[in-house]
Formats: C-alpha cells, sequence, structure tokens
C-alpha cells in the first residue's frame, strides 16, 4: 500500500488496467490480434508462463502476444534471462535491446506486468502470472519489444545537453565546491532509458510538445551545475505551456524510475526557479 | 511522430524544437496556484456557511448574505473560483484537443467563467444592496 | 531506414490500454474529474445565487431541485469532490514547494487524500442532518 523505493513490485492489484475499452484510441495497424501458444519445455517442473508483444514489420500483420512458458530451472533470474532463454530455445525471432545486463546502460527498458522497467533488475519471482510484457508504451515500435526513441533523443538534443560558459577557460578545472556538486547529485545518474518518459500520461497526449520526465530532469542537472553559465538562456527555451508546464505532477515518472530517481522532484526545482525568476 | 514519416521531411531535431519556446507560461501556473491558496479559506467558508444553513428559510439566508462580510467573502470566492476554474478548463482543453476547435473552446470557457462570475457577482450585489 | 512508397506506419505501443493503474497516476485523473466536475456546480451555484437575488419563488424552485432525490445524490458527490479537490490540492500546493517528493512521502499523502475525503464528506452530511437538513 505504501511504496517506499521504485523497485517495490506491489503486493495487490486492486485494478489492473483503467476500466476502458481495451482497443480505446487504438488506430488500426496498432490493434493487436491473437498470437501464437509456444510449446511448453517437455520435462519442465517449473514453469513460468509469459505474454510477450509481437511485431514483425515483414510479415504485414497487426501486433499480437504470443504466449510462452519459460523453464525456470534453466533460467537466470531475471526477466531478462527469460527473454535470452525464450530467444535461444524457443523463438529465435523474439527481438529485444540489451546490452550491460546489470540497470546501467539502460537498453532493456520495457513494460513488464503494467510498469515501466529494466528486464534486467527484474526478479522474475516478482512477476505476475502470467507475466505480460509490452514495450515501452506510446512509442512506434521498430519490431517486437524494440521502440523508436529518435523522438525522445531529438527532445534530450533540444534541451542543449552541455556545459554553456561564457568565462575564458581556467588553467585546469571550472571550481565547484562540494555542496555546490551535491546538487547534480540523483541526476546526473540517470541512463537514459525512458521509462519514465513512456509512463507519463501527459507524454502520452502531448509527446510531441511537451518535453516529458527524463529530458526535463536533465534540463535540471544543467540547470543545477553551478560551472554552467546558460541558466537564463536554459530557463527561457523551457519556460513554454507545452515543454515544460504539461506536467500536472502526475508521478508515474518518479513512481517507475528503475534507477530510484525522482524526475518529479526535478521539474518542480524548475517550476520553482521558474517563480523565483520573475519575483 | 515517426522518424519515417514521409509526409513530414523536418528532421527529428527539428520536430522537437516545433515553433520554439513561448518564454511565457510561469503567469498562468502562478496565478493558478494563487488563486488555489485564495479559495481554501474561501470555500471552506462558504461549505461551513451552507451547511450551519441547513433547512433555513428564505429570508434567514438572505440575511447572511446581507451581512457585509458574508457579501464581500461570496464576491471575492466567485471571482477567485471562476478565475481558478477559467485557467483549469483551459488547461484541461489543451492536453486533450488539439485540433482548431481547441482555441474556440478555450475562448468559450474563459468567456462563459467570465460570465458566470459576473452574474454571480452582481447577483450577490443586489441582495446585499436591497431592502 | 527503407522508406518505400507502400511503407505501412508503424504500430504505436499500448500505453493507457495496458499501463497499470497506480495510486499516483489514479489520484491525478480523480483530481482532474473532480476539478472538471466542480466547475460544472459552479454554474449551479450562480444559477442558485441568481435564483436567490430574484425572489423567493424563483429561490424556492432551484431549492426544490436541489433538495430532490437526484439532486441530493449530486449534491453528495459534489461535496465529495468538492474534498477530494480541495485535499488534492493542497497536496499540489505543497509539491509546488518542493517538499514531499519521496515515494513514501508521495504514497502516503496520497493515502491521507483518499481517507481524509471521505471523512470530511461524512462528516459535513452528518453535521448538515443535525441541523435540520
Amino acid at each position: 500500500m505504501i511504496i517506499k523505493s521504485s523497485d517495490q513490485v506491489p503486493r495487490t492489484t486492486l485494478l489492473k488496467r483503467f476500466p476502458i475499452p481495451r482497443n480505446f484510441g487504438v488506430t488500426p495497424e496498432s490493434r493487436i490480434g491473437r498470437g501464437k501458444n509456444w510449446p511448453t519445455p517437455a520435462g519442465a517442473t517449473r514453469v513460468k508462463m509469459f505474454e510477450i508483444y509481437r511485431y514483425d514489420p515483414d510479415s504485414g500483420e497487426n501486433p499480437r502476444l504470443d504466449s510462452f512458458g519459460v523453464d525456470l530451472d534453466d533460467c537466470g533470474p531475471m526477466v531478462l534471462d527469460a527473454l535470452i532463454w525464450i530467444k535461444n530455445k524457443v523463438d529465435s525471432t523474439l527481438t529485444f535491446r540489451r546490452s550491460c545486463r546489470e540497470g546501467i546502460c539502460g537498453s532493456c527498458a520495457m513494460n513488464i506486468d503494467g510498469a515501466n522497467w529494466l528486464a534486467c533488475t527484474r526478479f522474475i519471482s516478482d512477476l505476475a502470472a502470467p507475466a505480460t510484457i509490452y514495450p515501452l508504451a506510446n512509442l512506434r515500435i521498430i519490431k517486437d519489444l524494440v521502440p523508436d526513441l529518435t523522438h525522445l533523443f531529438a527532445q534530450y538534443a533540444a534541451i542543449e545537453p552541455w556545459l554553456k560558459t561564457k568565462t575564458t577557460e581556467p588553467e585546469r578545472e571550472r571550481l565547484q565546491s562540494a555542496e555546490e556538486r551535491s546538487k547534480i547529485d540523483g541526476y546526473y545518474e540517470c541512463i537514459l532509458c525512458f521509462c519514465c518518459t513512456s509512463g507519463c500520461p501527459s507524454h502520452w497526449w502531448n509527446g510531441d510538445r511537451f518535453f516529458g520526465p527524463a529530458v526535463l530532469l536533465q534540463a535540471w542537472r544543467w540547470l543545477a551545475d553551478s560551472r554552467d553559465e546558460g541558466t537564463g538562456e536554459r530557463l527561457g527555451n523551457l519556460e513554454d505551456p507545452f515543454r515544460l508546464y504539461r506536467c500536472h505532477t502526475i508521478l508515474n515518472c518518479t513512481r517507475t524510475c528503475p534507477k530510484g530517481l525522482n524526475p518529479g522532484k526535478a521539474i518542480a526545482e524548475i517550476k520553482k526557479m521558474m517563480v523565483e525568476r520573475q519575483s | 511522430m515517426a522518424s519515417q514519416d514521409r509526409q513530414n521531411m523536418r528532421s527529428p531535431l527539428a520536430r522537437a524544437i516545433g515553433l520554439g519556446s513561448a518564454k511565457e507560461g510561469v503567469g498562468p501556473w502562478w496565478a493558478e496556484r494563487v488563486s488555489a491558496v485564495a479559495l481554501v479559506p474561501l470555500t471552506l467558508w462558504f461549505a461551513a456557511s451552507i451547511i450551519a444553513h441547513t433547512g433555513s428559510d428564505y429570508a434567514t439566508f438572505i440575511v447572511w448574505l446581507r451581512t457585509p462580510l458574508g457579501a464581500i467573502l461570496m464576491i471575492l470566492l466567485l471571482i477567485a473560483l471562476f478565475y481558478h476554474t477559467a485557467l483549469g478548463l483551459q488547461v484541461v482543453i489543451e492536453d486533450y484537443v488539439h485540433s482548431g476547435t481547441k482555441f474556440a473552446a478555450v475562448i468559450a470557457a474563459r468567456l462563459g467563467c467570465y460570465a458566470l462570475a459576473a452574474a454571480g457577482v452582481v447577483a450577490t450585489l443586489r441582495i446585499a444592496l436591497s431592502g | 531506414m527503407p522508406s518505400t512508397t507502400t511503407t505501412r506506419p508503424r504500430p504505436l505501443s499500448p500505453n493507457i490500454q495496458i499501463y497499470r493503474p497506480q495510486l499516483t497516476s489514479v489520484l491525478s485523473i480523480l483530481n482532474r474529474i473532480s476539478g472538471v466536475f466542480l466547475s460544472v456546480c459552479a454554474v449551479v451555484l450562480v444559477v442558485w445565487l441568481v435564483a436567490a437575488a430574484s425572489g423567493p419563488q424563483a429561490y424556492a424552485a432551484v431549492q426544490a431541485a436541489i433538495g430532490s432525490s437526484i439532486g441530493r445524490i449530486v449534491l453528495f458527490g459534489a461535496t465529495f469532490a468538492f474534498f477530494l479537490h480541495l485535499c488534492g490540492g493542497i497536496r499540489h500546493l505543497i509539491w509546488d514547494t518542493v517538499h514531499g517528493f519521496e515515494l513514501r512521502s508521495i504514497y502516503i499523502s496520497g493515502w491521507v487524500v483518499v481517507v481524509a475525503s471521505m471523512v470530511l464528506t461524512v462528516a459535513a452530511w452528518v453535521i448538515s442532518a443535525s441541523m435540520g437538513g
């Protein structure tokens, strides 16, 4: 009932989905059809069922939901291990991004049991029965669980995520006290997995113009960096009814961050700085 | 929004930048908060008064609005309420309506709120100043 | 990326259709729904005031409508919407001072809003009933 950290998986589920029709607002090309039931492993004693979103751009068909049974005695503990097991043992066409397998690269971000998280840091034992795996929400899908992140990275580029200085370069470092450096703690650690942005309802409805929590958290990272000299310019670029102010403090972002960061708080800090600038 | 959208050949960065920053937005945000702070005591006063006047007849109710304090607080409530409502409704419409109808809807909502506020204030003044 | 003239648009991954309702998103949408509902109630408030300014007959007509069984149900809903939006609004105002953003605080304050709204709604109606409503 009381979630203390984002890695906590809720024990009870009062409401699995919002009470709206299954295909509410879904365009024809995005409708999910009935999928294949893949054969479960023979002789396995502990089998975990997974329902996984599939989309093959070469088939000309709509996306579908395939059902797989994973032999837990033959597979590692994390959801990513299950996906790799399925790819090795059952269906080699299952496509997903992955790299570090330790929760630091952000590649394997996806929607697991209704919430966005990294597949490599989610335990299979924490999943529902059957477990449902979808790609990150509200993104164009290239194939299976691989979303097109182009627009999100373009929004990141739009906030100019680099140190802006006018003062001439010092001999060695641009100095910063320990206290000043601590101001970017909790923000520099973002791995740009986009779990938060993909889970933000405001970004679902206005993602073309609203920057979203990941980008705004990084915007705050640069606003809070004492070495940066472009603060006024950055605030001017952010002060927009859509770029910043589509945030209504829904806080799905903070709930879902797999690194335990707090985009909601970062955005509140930006809004506070906006007011301080005016008054 | 697809990066391979045939119709829109703008680069992803150009699409993300859009029309550039409006360089305004903190004004309405601040106004909504200020009106919210005003509404906390005003609406609680209103709710308490209504509850206290349950079952009162017309005459008793009119007396409540005829007192200077009653009339002033009611007028302040109407102003704060409809200002907050106009701002809030504009945000809701902008969130969900993206076609040209958005502008008509926002104008209708704002003007409707101002008209209702004026009507309420005039009605309160009529009660307060009559008799 | 290939872009033939027959490229079909890529499907959009499901969002609200599959995303888990959480205390964060549910309370937020309830705050919005209650706000919009209260906007409609504000219209009724003005109608009521104008009726009161127009004299006892007009006032009695509006009072009768509000006092009817449907009117009372709507009024109960409006009371709950009011307290929900009030408590939710105060929670938002606290967030605007950049306090209470730890997940634990978000969840505790969320449940406080839910419980407080229900308690205040019931209290308002009980007190009102004891006043002779």
